[in-house]
């Protein structure tokens, strides 16, 4: 297939992206997890369009790529059970999975509506 | 033939990405990444990487995707208020949106202009003659996997013990402990320990309030007695 | 040729001692005073002080003696102490007795030791007894180190520390508030006479490569066909430092202020002592002197200038000491007229009379100020004579002599100035003129003031204030000054008498370099004749005015009033000293002032002071936004760590 490798880069670009958005901006920590999940997924696409990129240059192929890939998806495995059995203690615990409606200190004594996150002095 | 099937598959992993980052629903947005990875598995088969494409579907897909999904039933996060948020642009403040964009712009960017210096002399070379049937051969996949690489693998099943045992640990549900005792509990110790009267505030008492919650971490003999999720777990299942 | 003698440092040292033992005296007494004794160990202090005195002179008149047993011993030194030793300068302090500084010595040592028995009943009572004789034996000492020191920076020390404890000792009753402003007054106006003086060393130093002060005495002849432009910038610098010590104009403006101290240190530091430092110097490095005509011209017009100055403001002061202060800026003014006409002897002689004369005017207003419960106002003083009759009669012998009436020493040495002034020629022809005038001026206000004071009707109130005559300690003194004063006439005697003049005799070897400088080019020698018109002159002159002056103000103060009225402005004039003080005050002071004002309040408190606590300022001020940011909120610190992880990505590819 005669894809050029930068088209490959741009389409794990993108998928990058993403999961970085979604990882910075989403409150739900179910769906940041998932958002890192796609930017581990655009990793690997990286990887593996770089080893197919000089694959061939003396006709030969390069297999620390995939094995590199082997290896992330087994650690995004990992990761992603810890994270969730994170998510179902902090559920536990606080019986939310917002971020940033549970505060490490507490700033005052009265409480506003549970979905919407305490007013923060500045954003930065 | 092959050029336009990659390209759809490409819009396709866009497409679900971008649902799973804009998802209403976290149960909506595991099934967009489920969508993505179907994609980024096709794409893989068509780059020729045809064991990857099949590990991906078996882990990802298989494995995790399933995790997501009992987690997200687990916590029962039917209810929208416990859940769901509604992903508007208009409610972040734009210096978070500005920053989160630039930051997702260098990446991005990054990305598509990148050039690299191919991998290193030495590195594992798959035998040229046998490129077109697959770039990601099992044999010699597997003869420098357990040659050369044999320590992060043995570490990596490592890993995945420690990720058992911590999950296991961390997921441990607390046993309802009689009145008196004192022994610690992990991962939080409880301030007063009174058997009777959880039970009944776990159920009049509203699913959550926020200034308990902030408060949790304080001194915990300032809590009033009704302030242990601990005890409500039951609820939750 | 030299002779050594070590128990010179003890003539210096002495004193010393006495200053320390009656500081530690004072300290002592504060401590028993705190805790309520009755008597105090202060009341030692003038023993201690006196006998260190007494010793200082005896040794004073041994090393005199030692000199004048001997025609050829010219000058006893002592050991030399290295002080400084830096490659190929060298500077070694010793004291060194010549004929000059042991005239210097005896008078210093003689005057001071009456002055300070006569302290001894004057400051009785004062809570400062013994700091007060701590300081003025501190003062000897450093008077002492000034005239016997061998090299300029010797020299130097005692003249810094003459100014010092002029400072301490014009500021002792700091309480009251205006002593200390005149302390400080006159230590800064000296300060500015230091620095010149300074220069004037380092021009000395460059051009004679040494700074002793019979070598570069020595040296100068050779020295003089290339350098004369360098030899006048030294000469005129130290005559600039002379000017600050000894009153001259424009630096003499201290004066007058520093009669805030104690009467007894107004007579032996500002009448007899440190303000003939400025002679002293000029006398001992005469050939340097000699060899500059622009600077003896310099010299001269300021002389006459401060001569003319100081007489006239006398003429219109209430204040008994301000008047003998005024004289005694003029009186210095003769002894530098006297200096710029080559006449060194005439200017010594003069300088030695003054500072019998005027330690007994001093003293003798100090018993009036005394025997009046701290009046000095003569206008409220008047038939005093009746009164204080020992303290009358030593007086009129001071005042005599200030007048230069004959056979008084005034006389003696006032002409011999005049004399000189007159046979130089050329510019001192007008300057004898001002001298003349001055002169003239001396006796009115001399007379003047002894009418106002113990003549015609009492003009204080009789029934409150009951004047009576001062304790022997007091007046002892002022007997044996006023014997002095009488017959110190005959240290000089005209030539036309046919008598040895002693002290140009005993001087000769002294100033005989700048005479051989000087009178090659000015050949001056009075003819018999002219000698005996001005002696004539000068005394009509004196005494004519002196009568005047008696006259006018025997019924009191009425014609001071009189004349302000005929002329209001003149009499300001001269009531307020040629209104020099106000125009430095003006011009100098308020904007100096000013300065550090603006340099006060702009430059440190809002510059440099708002550059600290700005920095504070700004550092709180950045904390505050700062912290801020740990605001517990997991999401932030994601996406600060993206937005890290980004720029550094962004660095890695452009660095």
């Amino acid at each position: 297939m005669n894809v050029p490798t930068e088209h490959l880069l741009v389409l794990s670009a993108f998928l990058f992206g993403l999961g970085i958005l979604g990882f910075l901006l989403r409150r739900n920590v179910i769906i940041v997890l998932a958002s890192i999940e796609l930017m581990l997924n655009s990793a690997n696409l990286v990887l593996l369009a770089g080893s197919r990129h000089w694959a061939g240059v003396e006709g030969t192929g390069f297999l620390e790529g995939p094995i590199l890939v082997l290896f992330v998806i087994l650690v995004a495995a990992a990761e992603a059970a810890i994270g969730l059995a994170l998510i179902i203690a902090l559920f536990r615990l606080k019986q939310s999975v917002i971020l940033g409606s549970s505060q490490s200190y507490e700033v005052a004594a009265d409480s506003t509506s549970p979905s919407v996150p305490p007013p923060s002095p500045t954003r930065p | 033939m092959a050029e336009v099937l990659f390209y759809l598959l490409a819009a396709g992993a866009v497409v679900f990405g971008v649902g799973v980052v804009a998802a209403r629903m976290p149960i909506f947005s595991v099934l967009n990444l489920l969508g993505t990875f179907f994609c980024v598995a096709g794409v893989y088969l068509l780059t020729g990487f045809q064991f990857l494409a099949v590990t991906q579907l078996l882990v990802y897909a298989g494995a995790i995707m399933v995790l997501f999904l009992f987690v997200i039933m687990l916590l029962n996060l039917h209810d929208e208020s416990l859940g769901g948020t509604l992903m508007s642009l208009t409610s972040l403040p734009p210096r978070t949106l500005a920053l989160a964009s630039a930051t997702a712009g260098v990446f991005v960017l990054t990305l598509i202009f990148a050039s690299g210096v191919g991998p290193p002399p030495g590195s594992a070379v798959l035998a040229a003659a046998r490129i077109d049937e697959g770039l990601d051969q099992l044999v010699p996949l597997a003869e420098v996997l357990f040659t050369r690489y044999a320590l992060p693998f043995e570490a990596a099943s490592l890993l995945l013990l420690a990720t058992m045992v911590g999950v296991i640990m961390l997921a441990k549900r607390d046993r309802p402990r009689a009145k008196g005792d004192t022994s610690a509990s992990w991962p939080w110790t409880p301030a007063v320990d009174d058997g009777a009267e959880p039970v009944q505030q776990a159920e009049t008492a509203p699913a959550l309030e926020p200034g308990r919650s902030r408060k949790t971490h304080e001194g915990t003999a300032a809590r009033p007695p009704a302030d242990k999720p601990g005890e409500r777990a039951g609820s939750v299942q | 040729m030299t002779e050594s003698a070590s128990y010179l440092w003890w003539i210096v040292f002495v004193p010393l001692l006495g200053s320390v033992l009656c500081g530690a005296l004072h300290l002592r007494s504060l401590t028993q005073r705190r805790a309520g004794a009755t008597r105090e160990v202060g009341a030692f202090a003038p023993w201690v002080a006196c006998g260190a005195m007494a010793l200082a002179f005896a040794l004073s008149v041994l090393a005199f003696l030692r000199l004048a047993g001997s025609d050829d011993v010219l000058a006893l030194e002592s050991s030399s102490w290295a002080w400084l030793d830096a490659g190929s300068f060298e500077l070694q302090l010793s004291m060194v007795v010549d004929r000059l500084s042991s005239v210097m010595a005896l008078v210093v040592t003689g005057v001071g030791l009456l002055i300070h028995v006569y302290s001894a009943g004057y400051m009785r009572g004062d809570p400062g007894y013994a700091k007060y004789f701590a300081f003025l034996n501190l003062f000897v000492f450093a008077m002492l180190l000034l005239v016997l020191s061998s090299n300029l920076m010797g020299l130097f020390i005692g003249w810094e520390g003459v100014g010092l404890c002029s400072y301490l000792l014009i500021g002792f009753w700091y309480e009251k508030g205006w002593p200390a402003e005149a302390g400080q007054k006159a230590f800064v106006v000296n300060r500015i006479g230091d620095a010149c003086f300074l220069l004037g060393s380092f021009i000395l130093l460059a051009v004679f490569g040494t700074l002793d002060l019979s070598d570069v005495g020595a040296a100068v002849p050779t020295v003089l066909a290339d350098q004369s432009a360098w030899i006048t910038a030294g000469a005129l610098l130290l005559f600039g430092g002379a000017c600050g010590k000894s009153a001259q104009f424009p630096l003499f403006t201290w004066l007058p202020d520093a009669m805030a101290g104690p009467t007894p240190v107004s007579a032996l530091i500002h009448a007899a002592t440190m303000v003939t430092a400025g002679v002293y110097l000029i006398v001992r490095l005469n050939p340097l002197f000699a060899a500059s005509a622009t600077a003896l011209a310099v010299i001269g017009v300021i002389g006459a200038l401060t001569a003319l100055i100081g007489a006239s403001s006398a003429l219109l002061q209430n204040d008994i000491k301000k008047v003998l202060a005024y004289s005694t800026v003029s009186q210095l003014g003769y002894m530098f007229l006297a200096l710029s006409s080559g006449a060194w002897i005439a200017a010594i002689f003069h300088l030695t009379t003054h500072a019998f004369f005027k330690a007994l005017l001093f003293l003798g207003s100090g018993s009036v100020i005394h025997g009046m419960h701290e009046e000095q106002d003569m206008r409220k003083m008047g038939g005093l004579r009746k009164h204080m009759p020992t303290t009358f009669l030593t007086f009129l012998v001071g005042a005599a002599a200030l007048s230069g009436l004959p056979p008084f020493s005034g006389y003696w040495s006032k002409d011999e100035i005049l004399a000189h002034t007159f046979g130089h020629g050329g510019l001192w022809s007008i300057l004898w003129i001002v001298g003349v005038v001055s002169a003239a001026m001396t006796a009115f206000y001399t007379w003047r003031m002894v009418a106002l004071t113990f003549f015609g009707k009492e003009r204080f109130d009789v029934a409150h204030v009951h004047p009576h005559e001062s304790p022997a300690s007091m007046t002892i003194p002022l007997i044996v000054l006023a014997v002095l004063a009488a017959g110190g006439g005959l240290l000089g005697l005209p030539h036309v008498f046919h008598v040895p003049h002693v002290l140009a005799n005993w001087l000769e070897p002294v100033v005989a370099p700048g005479a051989q400088l000087l009178f090659d080019e000015h050949a001056a020698h009075l003819s018999g004749p002219v000698e005996w018109s001005l002696l004539a002159f000068g005394a009509l002159v004196a005494l004519y005015f002196a009568h005047r002056g008696f006259h006018t103000y025997k019924a009191g103060a009425a014609a001071d009033a009189a004349y302000a009225e005929r002329s209001p402005a003149m009499a300001s004039f001269l009531a307020g000293a040629w209104k020099i003080d106000e125009a430095y005050t003006a011009r100098i002071v308020e904007p100096m002032g000013r300065l550090a004002r603006f340099t006060y309040d702009q430059v440190d408190q809002r510059g440099i002071d708002g550059v600290v606590n700005g920095t504070g300022r700004v550092t709180l001020g950045l904390a505050a936004r700062v912290r801020l940011w740990a605001d517990g909120d997991v999401k932030h610190y994601a996406l600060w760590v993206g937005a890290g992880a980004a720029a550094l990505t962004v660095l890695l590819l452009v660095a």
